[in-house]
């Protein structure tokens, strides 16, 4: 398989803080490739780099074969970005930006396929200070594909979205995976990056920690399954001690325990003996599978969602 | 060029679009143009008729609001949304986002004056003697002038939110205190120190005594200066201190 992105040792420092630290991957093509990671893990800071918006203090990037710290402008032309905030002039039109952005590049996609493909076929008139937040990032989502660029930066595509306009933004992306596009994709949803990603890369103080496809991360954690619980600090001290073997019990915090295990019902039995014995009251039991979310709390002791 | 030509014209398309610009562009100066040939009219100055007196200082408003007003806050703004940030990953090359807003300015400042002169000459009379290509000079010159201090005060501008209130004030000052209102003899001593050395006071005298009165360039050799000075400043200002982001 062809290399598009390769990134070795790249290290970027904000003074005293390490904000990148000597990560290193690389992406095949028509891959969709995920860092996920809690705020200010060093997402955005990486892919920044990549870009050409930032200077990393150290480390290499090539992007299809070329070094982008000796050639900036080449790669322009072959990517396309979706900032974390894109803002644009608000007394422009859809179609009119995407039009505008199309007539940057060398070669570049009709607006009339870009709004399609996005579902902004009519909104295509409306002024941009008009729309959704939902509708303006799959305006930021057409200006990155405007130029049909070989690989496709995402950052953060739908944080602060709701639940429908979060599904649609999703939509367009498998819908891209289809197409054989490569993708690089920042998160801190987990879902979203089982969902949409082929390789995860889990990031943390400026260091990928994980990385590879979603389930063999969760397969190789050892995490099946996991049984969430309420109950007082107490009596999750006690059964903290008692589970030490079996498995891993994270605090979510408000009292809320995650405890990780290969053999769920034979776990749940145990736990809920320990309790009746030890007049432990627990609440809000469930068992589930594992996801990234538990991968992510049992490497480095945090939930993604602080 | 290509693409010049296509920052230009989305320039032109934001400008028609933006009501807050085209207040301050075109509205203001008429605005102040028709006020006072109504309340002036024909009245005479000393040896000079009020409006003649008056125009000079119409245009050289009608400059600094283009440049101080209107190129350095727009510039602030997008600056401070992101927009350069975002166009800074396209093929677009700065200079040409640079010189299409110049160059779009610069026009805004020739309909400007086109429509000054138009209503001053027939509406109200104003008394052109001197020569109109040295009234376009002067004006290209004043022009390039307060654009670049515009762009001067946008990159030593951090804010968003301070940029309308320091520009606001950087403005008013000049127009006050640039003689441009009422003459300079009339103020305090120290203020009439200050407004000698304001390029809204040189290019003001400049162009009463080139376009109203007939001088020669060579007559006002000391205002350009003192123009050109503050232009060569704002420049090097401009140019070193200048943020994308």
């Amino acid at each position: 398989m062809d290399i598009v992105v390769k990134v070795d040792n790249l290290t970027k420092k904000y003074g005293d803080l390490i904000a990148v630290n000597g990560i290193s991957f690389s992406i095949e093509k028509g891959e969709i490739f995920g860092l996920l990671g809690p705020n200010g893990a060093g997402k955005t800071t990486t892919v920044e780099m990549i870009e050409g918006l930032r200077k990393p203090d150290n480390g290499t990037i090539k992007v299809c074969g070329i070094d982008t710290q000796k050639n900036p402008e080449n790669i322009k032309e072959l990517i396309g970005t979706q900032l974390q905030s894109t803002t644009i002039y608000d007394q422009i039109r859809v179609k009119e930006v995407i039009d505008l952005f199309g007539s940057y590049y060398k070669k570049s996609i009709p607006s009339s396929e870009i709004l399609e493909e996005v579902s902004l076929i009519d909104k295509k008139n409306a002024f941009y200070r008009t729309l959704s937040g939902g509708q303006k990032q799959r305006v930021a989502m057409a200006l990155a594909l405007v130029n049909d660029p070989e690989v496709l930066f995402l950052d953060e595509p739908t944080t602060g979205l709701d639940p429908q306009a979060r599904r649609n933004v999703w939509a367009i992306i498998t819908d891209l995976r289809k197409r054989g596009k490569t993708i690089i994709l920042t998160t801190h949803y987990m879902e979203e990056a089982e969902q949409l990603c082929q390789r995860v890369g889990i990031i943390d103080h400026g260091k990928i920690i994980a990385l590879d496809t979603p389930t063999n991360l969760i397969t190789n954690s050892g995490l099946e399954s996991a049984i969430e619980f309420s109950c007082l600090p107490e009596g999750a001290d006690k059964i903290k001690q008692k589970f030490k073997g079996a498995g891993n019990v994270s605090e979510l915090g408000d009292n809320k325990f995650i405890l990780n295990t290969k053999e769920s019902s034979k776990t749940l039995k145990e736990l809920t003996r320990f309790s009746d014995d030890n007049n432990i009251n627990l609440e809000n039991i469930s068992v589930r599978k594992a996801t990234l979310e538990d991968v992510f709390l049992l490497l480095t002791g945090r939930s993604l969602r602080e | 060029m290509r693409a010049l030509m296509g920052q230009i014209a989305l320039e032109i398309k934001l400008f028609l679009r933006r009501k807050d610009e085209l207040f301050w562009n075109l509205a203001f100066p008429l605005f102040f143009m028709v006020l006072y040939g109504l309340i002036y009219g024909d009245t005479i100055w000393g040896e000079i008729k009020a409006i003649d007196y008056m125009f000079p200082g119409i245009i050289v408003m009608a400059l600094m609001v283009n440049g101080i007003m209107v190129a350095a806050t727009i510039f602030v703004e997008e600056r401070g949304k992101g927009i350069y940030r975002r166009l800074s990953l396209t093929p677009l090359k700065r200079h040409t986002i640079i010189g299409a807003q110049i160059i779009h300015r610069y026009m805004v400042t020739l309909i400007q004056t086109i429509l000054l002169l138009a209503i001053g000459i027939f509406g109200f009379k104003v008394n052109i003697t001197g020569n109109y290509f040295y009234f376009w000079l002067l004006l290209t010159f004043g022009s390039l002038c307060f654009l670049s201090i515009g762009f001067a005060l946008a990159t030593l501008i951090r804010s968003t939110r301070s940029a309308t209130p320091i520009c606001l004030i950087v403005f008013f000052m000049m127009l006050f205190l640039g003689g441009i209102f009422f003459p300079l003899d009339v103020m305090p001593d120290f203020m009439s120190v200050i407004a000698k050395v304001l390029p809204s006071t040189h290019l003001n005298d400049a162009i009463r005594l080139v376009v109203i009165e007939g001088a020669g360039l060579g007559t006002v050799w000391l205002d350009l200066l003192i123009v050109g000075a503050w232009f060569l400043v704002s420049l090097v200002v401009s140019i070193k201190f200048f943020r994308w982001e």
